[in-house]
């Protein structure tokens, strides 16, 4: 049981690094955006491309925030049945790691999702039309 | 000079497309919100190319698109889906809702350049 409350209070602390991670990087490239507009500056192709990489950065941390709630909430609903039925308790630890297995492959999923270009060996160069 | 509207939730996203299109003879509106370009086009905006995010809160980019496509003045526009989503059901989804193109991001500005010349007929 202060294991679970060790674990929840460990997830809770990635999730708020992770979300600080976001604003901070949103807001080094909104400044950096601005100095280069500001300047009228002109970039290459390859910059603007990496000029990219902040927001799927933040969707790939978002979803991993989203994957610690989900798998919180099992474990917080876990801790309330564990604190007051011994009996459902087993059970619900066999329905909490089929809940946490599901919430890793979802997250697993959105990973892949959410890559884009990112991480792709293949050469394709991304533009499709119907 | 023809409309193009972006349409992202990502404020880092909408400044990258618009440092890629500032040099291109074409005027551009940004939406951090779906619903926001929607109305707008509802109330009588009607843009020569859209390129939205796929996924948005509140309104995805297929309700977007539904909605775009059901408002009489934009039911041809074209649309392309610019996003990190790369699964071939959701492209098929996209084209059978009536999407002109997939974008994987990040895009090659070059290409992205040339995808938006290619839809408006630009020289």
């Amino acid at each position: 049981m202060q294991f679970l409350q060790t674990l929840d209070g460990l997830l809770e602390h990635i999730k708020t690094v992770e979300y600080e991670t976001i604003v901070l990087t949103r807001e080094a490239q909104l400044r950096m955006v601005r100095f280069i507009e500001k300047n009228k500056m002109t970039l290459d192709d390859e910059t603007l491309e990496a000029m990219q990489y902040q927001d799927i950065v933040a969707q790939q941390l978002n979803a991993t925030i989203e994957a610690i709630e989900s798998a919180q909430e099992q474990m917080q609903h876990f801790m309330h049945v564990f604190r007051h039925d011994d009996q459902t308790a087993a059970q619900s630890i066999e329905k909490m790691q089929g809940k946490l297995t599901c919430a890793l492959e979802k997250a697993k999923e959105k990973h892949s999702a959410f890559s884009g270009k990112v991480n792709r060996e293949d050469d394709e160069d991304g533009i499709e039309f119907f | 000079m023809p409309l193009v509207i972006f349409v992202d939730d990502s404020e880092t996203a909408l400044a990258s497309t618009r440092m890629v299109t500032d040099s291109m003879p074409i005027t551009v509106k940004q939406y951090l919100s779906a619903v926001d370009a929607l109305n707008e086009i509802k109330g009588g905006m009607v843009p020569d190319l859209i390129i939205t995010d796929m996924n948005m809160p509140v309104m995805n980019g297929f309700e977007f698109l539904q909605g775009v496509r059901a408002n009489a003045s934009t039911a041809r526009t074209p649309v392309l889906m610019l996003t990190t989503e790369t699964r071939d059901e959701l492209k098929a989804q996209g084209k059978a809702l009536g999407l002109t193109g997939w974008v994987v991001k990040p895009f090659n500005p070059a290409q992205l350049k040339q995808a938006i010349s290619r839809v408006l007929r630009l020289a």
